[in-house]
């Protein structure tokens, strides 16, 4: 099986801090320490230049697309404190926004499910995590969570609209109740979910999740199909990377350690359909994880050793 | 001693370098002035010709230099010799500039900063040129550059940051250090005449004495790495170098390759050199089919499977092609047991009930070969004395789908090959060393008579040998004729063909059991041995010719749990595919509030990949009418009034403004009911048939208006 690998030259002028596929996964959109937000077409193996964005005055470190059912939208955060949104209009990138509350850098953002609108999460090192949301007719909303993280928030990522639980008890015929619900990362070295109670119009603590021993560094909420119960990978500083899991019944999380690596793990990532976890760190290897039928997660991409290391050398040869 | 000789406030006083009583002042009124300590009044005076001067500098590497930057952006060099005019100026700001420092040692630069929040570095050289700029997030308000460090230079700010940071300016974009201890902003700062000590004020009224090492490094919690998997499984990652570097090889997989090397790190660089130089390399890694992220099959079945119009068989049966040609036996096996069960329903009565032991061990054989596919996975690389390569992988799952197929062309076309497995799986357990003998029998028997043909249809090249150890058992049935025996390879073929008459043949209706052979090792893999007394039994009863009614089995609950372990896989095509083939069969027993969450995310996964028409196909055929109602929402369109060609807003019949109902047609003036053929371009129209009579003979609308409609 040949295998095709592309080098994007992104002519970015320092680190490059996130690389976010697209919806179709056919654009890709960067943004680095040198304050621009790049978007690249790249469709079968090639990549072209869409659109440079530099509105930042910091390096920028997250980029986030929203659902297509809105437009093209983007959305970066930076350590100049602002929240920029960028939106295709005729072939251009304007921005349409730009959100500036934060006493400190924007770590994180993520936009919430469509079912919600758009809803966007951002997470800042000044501890607090502010919700902007679009009322439609271009002003945006905004709620915030002080100190939601003491020293600052690493990382957001919404659950899916739909909770799990909901299923069991609901009437039959009748809509679910969507529920705005996301899970943060901090430098407390704590995972906590947040989720919005309509009633009191507030966003309040649901679960604290305490296992890491270091900063939290990225967490993800694995998408949900139907199933009865709620995954979230959280990766840290101390090397490893943990598993969150809720059957739905009730609100305990257990969870499990995936591995421990060799380096700080900086990033969890899952397939579209939930069931593939990609890890990345600073060992530079991305390994993909899969739960078995017994609940193991095992790697699955790390059978093949012996390929990979050959080519590895005969790359090092050529240096 | 108070000088007294400005008219407003004074910004900025400096001491020459060298001449310790020589003090040089800038003011709010736009004059410096140079004062000699030991008078009593200003020596001199030099007009600035702008609003206020922010800051003056002398320069250390020349006695009578200084510098003066103002209030309008501009920067302007002095000699103090000549009071009429500055030896240059120059435009370095947008706005006002606040603060300026010459560097200590590089005769050539002297640092601006200004309200347009940039930190410029100017060669002064030959023109005035920016050599670098620096990019902060506020005004700034201060400058120094760092004693003994060469590219390094602090900064403060005059609101928002309250924070002193030290930047490189080889490296513009993120501070090297950064002190964050202020409550407030800081008022200024100083070196400590070494490059490790810093001392600031602030509006906090505090004063901090910082030691470089205790410095917050920003770049070091900057994330060096970015990672995100698409639709497709692609992976994108994008790395620093410095990760690059440490971590050699780059990505493990099966089908990813691994990352080559930038080629512009060869030397150990230096722990300076390692924050300047921060360059990250970006890969796509292309998927060609990774098992587990791979999305080919889903895009593949998504195109290929048929959800209506055909009969049911048909239906399952195509799809289970569609799933076996993608090499997805387990859900080629499933749509042929869905096809099995729910066709065999109206058809077979109480003989469904036979399939009680061997359905209900379905789900239970599916996890099997799931299970197989994990661990021969895991297996592979490590116990290659197992299965050599992945080519005997392949085989295995060959031999697995074509045994699933023949299972069901069984359960479709009769009972009797059905039967075979169980019936064996039985006979198996029973036979006793006595019996072996007979067992040898019918081995030759069949090695004569079908072996040959059976072994080359049944199994995969790399099975065939074993195919010598396989224990090939009569059944119970004591007598068997040869007629029935020849019957068997006939229909042994049939599975690779669609089998069109699905209710079973008369003759061989009542035939108990015939003799087969079959992979004891497949069967135990497949864990099929726990129920082989029960079935067993029951084989026992089909001999007999009256079959006891039996309670029928509701195998509805086997579906479900069916459908919820695919989903419980991610596989949620295959649960709204399978709600929607089987339709009016399955309904009411998964709730509607999971049904829609399938659909929901079955549409969401076939629109990442624009499978628009698959999507719409799923829409339109859900019985949901939460889902089916997806593809009314908006679709908006807009009708005109022919009359006064607005917009109709409020009724899309009526005209408001003309008071007029605009459905007439414009050929034979009656109001048109039903069908309404409409000009977008001149907003004219009427009955379908008569514009197109009308625009056979004619070019123009109807109604005169001018206008060249078409008819396409």
């Amino acid at each position: 099986m040949v295998s095709l690998e592309q080098t994007v030259d992104t002519s970015h002028e320092d680190m490059i801090h996130d690389a976010q596929m697209d919806y179709y996964g056919t654009r890709l959109a960067t943004c680095s320490s040198d304050q621009s937000v790049k978007i690249f077409d790249v469709k079968n193996g090639t990549q072209k230049l869409v659109a440079d964005l530099r509105e930042h005055e910091g390096p920028v470190w997250q980029v986030a697309w929203a659902h297509p059912m809105f437009g093209n939208i983007l959305a970066s955060c930076s350590y100049d404190r602002k929240v920029v949104l960028w939106k295709e209009t005729g072939g251009e990138w304007k921005k349409i926004y730009v959100h500036i509350s934060h006493d400190s850098s924007v770590n994180s953002i993520c936009w919430a499910p469509h079912d919600l609108g758009l809803m966007l999460a951002c997470g800042s090192s000044d501890g607090a995590v502010s919700i902007l949301s679009s009322s439609g007719d271009g002003n945006w909303d905004t709620k915030k969570i002080n100190n939601a993280h003491t020293i600052g928030c690493n990382a957001v990522s919404w659950g899916p609209a739909v909770a799990p639980g909901s299923l069991i008890d609901q009437p039959l015929g009748q809509k679910p109740q969507l529920i705005k619900r996301f899970v943060t990362g901090g430098c407390d070295n704590l995972v906590k979910i947040w989720k919005y109670v309509d009633d009191e119009d507030r966003w309040v603590e649901e679960q604290k999740l305490e296992a890491h021993s270091d900063w939290v560094r990225d967490v993800a909420w694995a998408p949900s199909i139907g199933l009865p119960h709620s995954i979230i990978a959280s990766c840290s500083q101390d090397r490893r990377v943990i598993i969150w899991k809720n059957d739905g019944t009730d609100s305990t999380w257990n969870y499990k350690v995936l591995h421990t690596f060799d380096d700080v793990v900086w990033h969890a990532s899952w397939s579209v359909t939930g069931n593939v976890l990609a890890v990345s760190g600073g060992d530079n290897k991305v390994s993909l994880w899969r739960e078995t039928l017994d609940g193991q997660w095992v790697c699955i991409s790390d059978n093949h050793k012996s390929q990979v290391t050959r080519n590895t050398v005969s790359s090092e040869r050529t240096l | 001693m108070v000088f007294q000789d400005h008219k407003r406030s004074v910004n900025k006083v400096c001491f020459h370098t060298i001449e310790p009583h020589i003090l040089l002042s800038g003011s709010q009124d736009g004059t410096m002035k140079c004062f000699d300590l030991r008078k009593k009044e200003a020596s001199s005076t030099f007009y600035s010709l702008s609003e206020s001067v922010r800051d003056v500098k002398f320069s250390p590497h020349h006695y009578f230099l200084f510098a003066a930057v103002q209030e309008n952006g501009n920067v302007q060099i002095w000699d103090m010799r000549r009071t009429d005019r500055y030896e240059k100026q120059f435009t370095a700001h947008t706005g006002p500039v606040f603060t300026c420092d010459w560097h200590p040692e590089e005769r050539r630069w002297l640092a601006t900063g200004g309200r347009d929040k940039t930190i410029k570095i100017w060669d002064l050289s030959m023109k005035p040129m920016v050599e670098h700029c620096i990019q902060t997030i506020a005004s700034v308000a201060r400058i120094k550059w760092r004693p003994q460090q060469k590219f390094h230079i602090a900064s403060c700010s005059l609101v928002i940051d309250f924070t002193i940071n030290v930047w490189d300016i080889r490296r513009p974009f993120v501070p090297l250090a950064a002190f964050n201890e202020h409550k407030d902003v800081s008022t200024g700062f100083a070196w400590h005449h070494e490059p490790h000590i810093i001392l600031s004020t602030s509006k906090d009224s505090t004063l901090y004495l910082h030691v470089f090492k205790d410095a917050i490094r920003p770049a070091d919690h900057a994330n060096p790495i970015g990672l995100d998997i698409s639709c497709y499984g692609d992976i994108s990652y994008a790395a620093s170098n410095k990760i690059v570097r440490n971590g050699r090889s780059s990505f493990k997989g099966e089908s990813y390759s691994s990352t080559k090397l930038p080629v512009f790190f060869r030397k150990h660089p230096s722990a300076s050199d390692q924050f300047r130089s921060a360059v990250s390399s970006i890969f796509v890694f292309k998927n060609d089919g990774d098992k587990f992220l791979s999305m080919t099959w889903f895009i593949e079945s998504a195109r290929r499977y048929i959800l209506s119009g055909r009969s049911f068989a048909e239906l399952c049966e195509h799809n289970a092609s569609v799933a076996s040609d993608l090499q997805r036996p387990h859900v080629a096996q499933t749509w042929r047991i869905l096809k099995l069960l729910y066709n065999a329903v109206p058809n077979l009565g109480a003989e469904h009930s036979w399939g009680v032991p061997s359905v209900g061990s379905i789900s239970e054989m599916l996890k099997g070969i799931e299970r197989d596919e994990a661990f021969d996975n895991s297996q592979e690389g490590s116990k290659s004395s197992r299965h050599n390569s992945g080519n005997t992988f392949k085989n295995r799952h060959q031999s697995g789908s074509k045994q699933s197929s023949r299972h069901v062309s069984g359960g479709t076309g009769n009972g009797v090959a059905t039967t075979d497995r169980p019936d064996t799986s039985g006979a198996t357990d029973n036979s006793t060393d006595s019996e072996e003998s007979d067992n040898d029998k019918t081995i030759t028997n069949i090695a004569s008579g079908l072996g040959n043909t059976q072994g080359d249809f049944f199994f995969g090249d790399g099975e065939t040998d074993q195919l010598m150890g396989f224990q090939c058992t009569l059944s119970q049935a004591p007598t068997i004729d040869s007629a029935q025996d020849w019957n068997l390879p006939g229909e042994a073929f049939q599975p690779r063909h669609p089998i069109k008459d699905c209710s079973p043949p008369p003759e061989l209706d009542n035939a108990p059991s015939s003799p087969t052979s079959f992979d004891e090792d497949y069967i135990e893999t497949k864990s099929m041995v726990g129920i082989n007394g029960e079935v067993y039994d029951y084989t026992k009863l089909l001999m007999t010719p009256e079959v006891p009614s039996s309670p029928a089995w509701v195998f509805n609950d086997v579906i479900v749990d069916m459908l919820h372990y695919f989903a419980a896989q991610g596989d949620v095509q295959m649960c709204v595919s399978v709600l929607l083939v089987l339709g009016e069969r399955f309904k009411g027993f998964v709730d509607e509030t999971t049904q829609e969450q399938w659909f929901h995310s079955y549409i969401e996964i076939l629109s990442c990949f624009q499978l628009w028409n698959v999507a719409n196909k799923v829409i339109s055929l859900s019985t949901i009418s939460s889902i089916s109602s997806l593809n009314q929402q908006s679709t908006t369109i807009h009708t005109l009034c022919g009359n006064c060609r607005r917009q109709m807003t409020r009724i899309g019949w009526f005209c408001d403004r003309c008071k007029i109902m605009p459905t007439q047609c414009s050929v034979c003036h009656q109001a048109v009911r039903g069908l309404y053929a409409w000009c977008q371009g001149c907003a004219h129209g009427g009955h379908l048939q008569h514009i197109q009579e009308w625009l056979q003979y004619h070019p123009w609308c109807p109604t005169g208006c001018g206008h060249l409609c078409e008819y396409t």
